[in-house]
């Protein structure tokens, strides 16, 4: 019984070796971009390369709990802003029934036995993470809601510019949001974003009805 | 004393790891009420039966069953096998997983060929998965049993930090990294419910009780591969690799973290 308890008195010791020993995060880094590249087996690397990050995806990496410094999220902010592009009409809010459909649609370049989905468009994602037209109750929480989006916020030229900006590079406003870069990354055009914008900021829009 | 040392030392070790807090169990809801009266009378045990006359069958090219499988705790053993995995196996140098170890075992012991269990690895309506029902059963063999996976090789250990790595690596058209969506209480997917993979509570509800799991959508059980494979879909990436490190290297991650879960396989899922 002793000997027991001496172990046990001793265990802390042991225990700060023993935590020693795990690789460094340089190290778990580049044992983890090695399973990456073998990843996907017998894939071309037209598929293979959507795995390999930007400069961006890797500074929002951080494990745990490891927070962003300013230095970071400038970069990330910068980067992000740098690369707005707009629609040729450089009309920015666009047909609320048409981005309508988008929103609810969370389709688009899915990878199935190596080939891509196919559809006509991507859909845009949106009901997947946030609560939109009041009436929908099969909505996603991780985003917040943005019920009432256009009632509370109006629809002036600075506020459909910050919303087209927002859907095309969230990055640009919220560094390393989980939102994903839809414009930036080519998941939607920004015809496509437009729409989005005019279902969000449209007094007629359902998301602005009660 | 040096007995009593050494069996100390791997269990405490584990400590330094599981110190997350644990955060409020999930409420109860309709989908949980759902899942509750399918597990009363699971249909997993169909799988679980034909695994068993599977594992127990002399099969392959070279006839043989898996009596001389080692799935960690000695050949043929599939008690506490699965509350033991992913671990570290010497003959194949490699980190493994229990789908990737019966793979190796299909291959060596019964001669099948790597690239027709790989095809054949998820079940259709036409065709059954031997893979699928082999983990049923092995995963059932360690029902009642404390989820104990180890990190006492440094292989392990380097699986495990990748495995986290890559839990919060972002990459993709959609920037996704597993964690933009599981490490946060109460968080869904429009009405699908996301486990918080931080916490040890809910991970043991997606390890210990959840993978292998009947899945009432695809009326078939699906193993963690599957899940990862699914994930990695919507993220929009290339079809996952079976059984490939980075997969297992979740897996080391995801299991560790259900440490002291107790088993019991396998799960009923929408």
């Amino acid at each position: 019984m002793k000997t027991i308890k001496r172990a046990l008195v001793l265990a802390p010791v042991v225990i700060a070796v023993g935590c020693v020993s795990f690789p460094d995060a340089e190290t778990a880094r580049s044992i983890g971009e090695q399973m990456v590249s073998e990843a996907y087996p017998g894939m071309p690397e037209a598929l293979t390369r959507r795995a390999a990050q930007d400069p961006a995806q890797r500074i929002c990496s951080k494990v745990g709990d490891a927070k962003l410094t300013p230095e970071e999220a400038a970069q990330v902010v910068q980067a992000s802003s740098a690369a707005f592009k707009y629609p040729a009409s450089n009309k920015l809010a666009g047909d609320w029934k048409v981005g309508a459909k988008l929103s609810a649609d969370g389709g688009g370049m899915r990878i199935r036995d190596g080939q891509v989905e196919k559809s006509k468009e991507n859909g845009a994602l949106c009901v997947n993470c946030h609560a939109l037209d009041p009436k929908d109750v099969n909505v996603g929480n991780v985003g917040p809601s943005l019920t009432g989006y256009g009632t509370q916020r109006g629809n002036s030229e600075a506020v459909v510019k910050y919303t087209y900006e927002k859907i095309y590079n969230a990055w640009a406003y919220f560094p390393c949001s989980n939102m994903p870069r839809l414009g930036h990354n080519g998941f939607l055009t920004p015809e496509q974003i437009t729409h989005v914008v005019a279902y969000l900021i449209d007094p007629q829009s359902p998301v602005n009805k009660r | 004393m040096m007995l009593i040392v050494r069996s100390a030392v791997p269990a405490l070790a584990l400590l330094c790891l599981t110190a997350a807090p644990i955060a409020a169990q999930n409420k109860d809801d309709g989908l949980a009420i759902g899942r509750k009266m399918l597990a009363d009378d699971n249909p997993g045990e169909l799988w679980v039966e034909r695994g068993k006359r599977l594992f127990f069958e002399k099969r392959g090219p070279k006839k043989a069953s898996l009596e001389q499988c080692d799935l960690g705790v000695g050949p043929g053993r599939a008690e506490g096998a699965f509350a033991r995995l992913p671990r570290y196996f010497p003959d194949t140098g490699k980190v493994q997983d229990l789908e990737s170890r019966l793979l190796t075992c299909m291959v060596e012991l019964q001669g099948f060929k790597r690239e027709d269990i790989v095809k054949s690895r998820f079940g259709t309506l036409d065709r059954d998965s031997d893979m699928e029902a082999l983990v049923s059963y092995v995963g059932s063999k360690s029902n009642g049993m404390k989820m104990n996976m180890p990190l006492a090789d440094p292989k392990e250990r380097d699986f495990y930090k990748a495995g986290e790595y890559l839990f919060f690596r972002r990459s993709g058209p959609l920037d996704f990294s597993c964690a933009t969506c599981h490490t946060e209480d109460g968080k869904r997917v429009r009405l699908q419910e996301l486990p918080n993979m931080t916490d040890p509570k809910q991970m043991q509800m997606v390890v210990s009780t959840g993978w292998p799991a009947y899945r009432g959508t695809q009326a078939s059980v699906r193993t963690m591969q599957h899940r990862l494979y699914d994930c990695n879909w919507q993220m929009r990436q290339a079809d996952l690799g079976y059984a490939s490190d980075l997969s297992v290297a979740l897996t080391s991650y995801l299991n560790h973290h259900a440490n002291g879960g107790v088993v019991q396989l396998p799960g009923v899922r929408r």
